[in-house]
């Protein structure tokens, strides 16, 4: 066997497997978006670009996830990186392995159910009563962006520490003694050694979530209760309850599109700050 | 001394004290890893900390550098005490085992680290030029825009020493720089890095197990054992006055012969050895009757004879090595030794084959009485 059939063997399953689940379904779907909307639901095969025409009437679910994806990565981003400094760089060996487990625990329990104890948390018997308890009255958090961004956070948060935490955990520390030997202050060596260093992490843990949120419908149904929704939610209704297929490739297609134009985007200002594209495992 | 060609033998009582530990210990849980330590560090010499692994020279460099805190004592920079100062805030650097270079800078950027860190800064011109000068030093020019992994081990070991030197430190320390290169390049560097202390003027610490390597570059060693500084001297004092037969053993090469003291009569102390003989030598320290010593004689200081007096014993191995010759020999209660033949001595004695009887002899007063602990 030549090692280029050995290649070919070992990229076979894989490669069938992004065939059948990947390249079909989104050839399938492009071209049912420029189809119509048969009667009674599903698509007639045509050429028309009016579901793209129609996309503005679903302006809002593109909105709020081309607003929400960044804010809660970029939340997430803060939230985790000192959490995952203080993990890898701080706390002693034992703490350590204790202390990831617990980052990993919530795992342990479905997105769903977690969410429902954030629904009760945030609703109107939660922690708004407790603040009208204390005197802040009239605080509605449920079915807001904010209810959303919480869920998101709190949701996608161990995915943001691990990459993170890897990055830094297989920081050589004589690099930063190394540092302080030349005069940096801490917080320089922090800067200059740390941060740089930790990039690939951040920058893999960054695209990691965003681009599961780009997709999310769970969250924003259940704490955004059909006021804050996504994209995801929107096809959701589309392809299952309005039935209307041809529309919902269109709005599939264009949340592909604008994907892919934010992770090129988004590559370029990470090669930019310095780390090499091969950094950045996901992709 | 006179062996390293130098114009004027440094002896430790020409500079002022740069650095100082007194009494010093370093504690890690259960682990005395220094202990009572005791020594000055002279402005411009060249010293070595030795010992074998464990014995706490990482731990007395690391503390002179400011990575540790002594348990107990004081260490001084300068004559002040600096014991809780931070590395950051110390005229000293340090040249890591593994160099600890910094994978996202390039070469030049590493070497220009330190001095991008001073306040009020350094304007970017007069950096660059200290970068290309250092980098001639080390004879880098023209590797200023490389990437760390795309220099050898040599190359990065180079940078390393450049990255300290260029802050122009009043102390540099060394945690065995040469280990990780191959035998060539090892003495290759040990030249150029005492070339480059004579050059530059900057007082060196080094760390190493390698006594060959210790006792080619220092001017004064320091040799350690489980945490304690045992001796301090220059190579020659070592060799020639070893204060006990762990010193003997790790300058040099000797032959031991233990027993216990018996009488003192005048300069030299009687040794009674376990087979019952008397042997005798000069004693190195106050010792009294019935004290565990060990007798030591350096192979060189034997003499091989096929008639005469001294012990008898019997060639077990020869090997030539050139302007000497080896030869393992056994006597029959004391065991092997080792005799340096001069080529002098074999060209009138004639070379001793495997089997031959013969007899060694030595001047009393070159035999060294050692404590033996
Ligand atoms: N951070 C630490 N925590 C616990 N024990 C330590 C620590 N650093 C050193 N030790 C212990 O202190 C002792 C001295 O260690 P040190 O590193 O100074 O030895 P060394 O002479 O440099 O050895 P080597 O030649 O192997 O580098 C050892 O027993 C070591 O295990
Ligand atoms: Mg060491």
């Amino acid at each position: 066997m030549t090692a280029r059939t050995r290649n070919w063997l070992l990229l076979a399953p894989a490669g069938a497997w992004f065939l059948v689940m990947l390249i079909i379904p989104l050839t399938v779907v492009f071209i049912f978006s420029f189809g119509e909307r048969a009667p009674a639901g599903g698509v007639v095969p045509a050429f028309t670009f009016e579901q793209y025409a129609n996309l503005p009437a679903r302006w809002a679910a593109f909105k709020n996830t081309m607003t929400l994806a960044p804010i809660g990565t970029l939340s997430a981003l803060l939230i985790a990186y000192p959490l995952a400094y203080y993990l890898a760089v701080k706390s002693s060996p034992k703490w350590k392995t204790i202390l990831l487990v617990l980052v990993i625990v919530p795992f342990w329990t479905s997105i769903l159910i977690r969410s429902y104890a954030w629904i009760f948390l945030l609703g109107g018997r939660g922690i708004p009563a407790l603040l009208d308890w204390v005197g802040i009255e009239g605080v509605r958090l449920i079915n807001t962006p904010f209810a959303v961004l919480i869920g998101i956070i709190y949701g996608y948060l161990p995915l943001m520490v691990f990459p993170i935490f890897v990055s830094l955990d297989k920081l050589d520390k004589r690099l930063l003694e190394a540092s302080s030997d030349l005069g940096a202050k801490p917080w320089r060596t922090f800067l200059q050694i740390t941060l740089p260093l930790s990039i690939p992490g951040i920058a893999t843990g960054c695209m990691l979530v965003f681009i599961l949120l780009m997709g999310e419908y769970l969250i924003p149904a259940l704490l955004g209760g059909g006021k804050v929704f996504f994209v995801g939610n929107a096809l959701v209704d589309l392809f299952l309850q309005s039935r209307n297929w041809a529309y919902g490739s269109a709005v599939a297609v264009t949340l592909v599109v604008v994907m892919l134009i934010a992770v090129t985007v988004y590559m370029r200002l990470i090669t930019r700050l310095g780390a090499s594209r091969e950094d950045v495992s996901i992709m | 001394m006179e062996s390293r060609g130098y114009i004027e033998a440094f002896t430790p009582a020409d500079g002022k004290a740069i650095a100082e530990l007194r009494g010093v210990s370093k504690r890690f849980g259960d682990v005395l890893a220094a202990s009572d330590l005791n020594l000055t560090i002279t402005e411009g010499e060249f010293l070595s900390f030795l010992g074998p692994s464990g014995c706490g020279k990482t731990t007395a460099l690391r503390m002179l550098a400011g990575f540790e805190t002594p348990t107990e004592g004081d260490v001084l920079l300068d004559g002040e005490v600096v014991n809780a100062l931070e590395a950051h805030h110390r005229p000293v650097n340090m040249v890591f085992q593994q160099y600890a270079l910094f994978p996202h800078m390039t070469v030049a950027q590493n070497i220009g680290y330190g001095l991008r860190q001073r306040r009020p800064r350094l304007p970017k011109a007069q950096i660059a030029e200290k970068v290309d000068k250092t980098l001639d030093i080390v004879q880098l020019g023209g590797f200023e825009d490389r990437k760390i992994w795309e220099m050898s081990g040599g190359q990065q070991q180079r940078v390393a020493l450049a990255r300290a030197i260029i802050n122009e430190p009043k102390l540099l320390l060394l945690d065995e720089p040469m280990a990780a290169l191959d035998r060539k390049l090892r003495k290759e560097m040990q030249i150029e890095l005492q070339d480059l202390q004579r050059q530059l003027g900057i007082t060196f610490v080094l760390v190493t197990h390698d006594q060959e390597e210790a006792l080619s570059m220092s001017d004064r060693i320091c040799i350690m054992r489980e945490g304690r500084i045992v001796q301090v001297g220059s190579p020659q004092e070592l060799y020639d006055r070893p204060n006990s037969k762990y010193v003997a053993d790790f300058v040099g090469t000797s032959n031991f012969f233990d027993g216990t003291v018996v009488e003192q009569p005048g300069p030299l102390t009687s040794v009674r050895l376990s087979n019952g003989m008397i042997m005798r030598g000069t004693p190195t320290e106050e010792m009294s009757n019935s004290e565990d010593v060990s007798v030591s004689v350096r192979p060189e200081q034997m003499t091989l004879q096929r008639q005469g007096e001294g012990l008898t014993v019997e060639v077990r191995n020869r090997i030539f090595l050139g302007e000497h010759t080896e030869y393992l020999v056994n006597h029959e209660t004391l065991g092997d030794f080792l005799v340096l033949s001069p080529r002098q001595s074999e060209q009138t004695e004639g070379a001793f084959t495997v089997g031959d009887t013969a007899f060694v002899s030595w001047e009393d007063s070159a035999a060294l009485i050692l404590d033996r602990n």
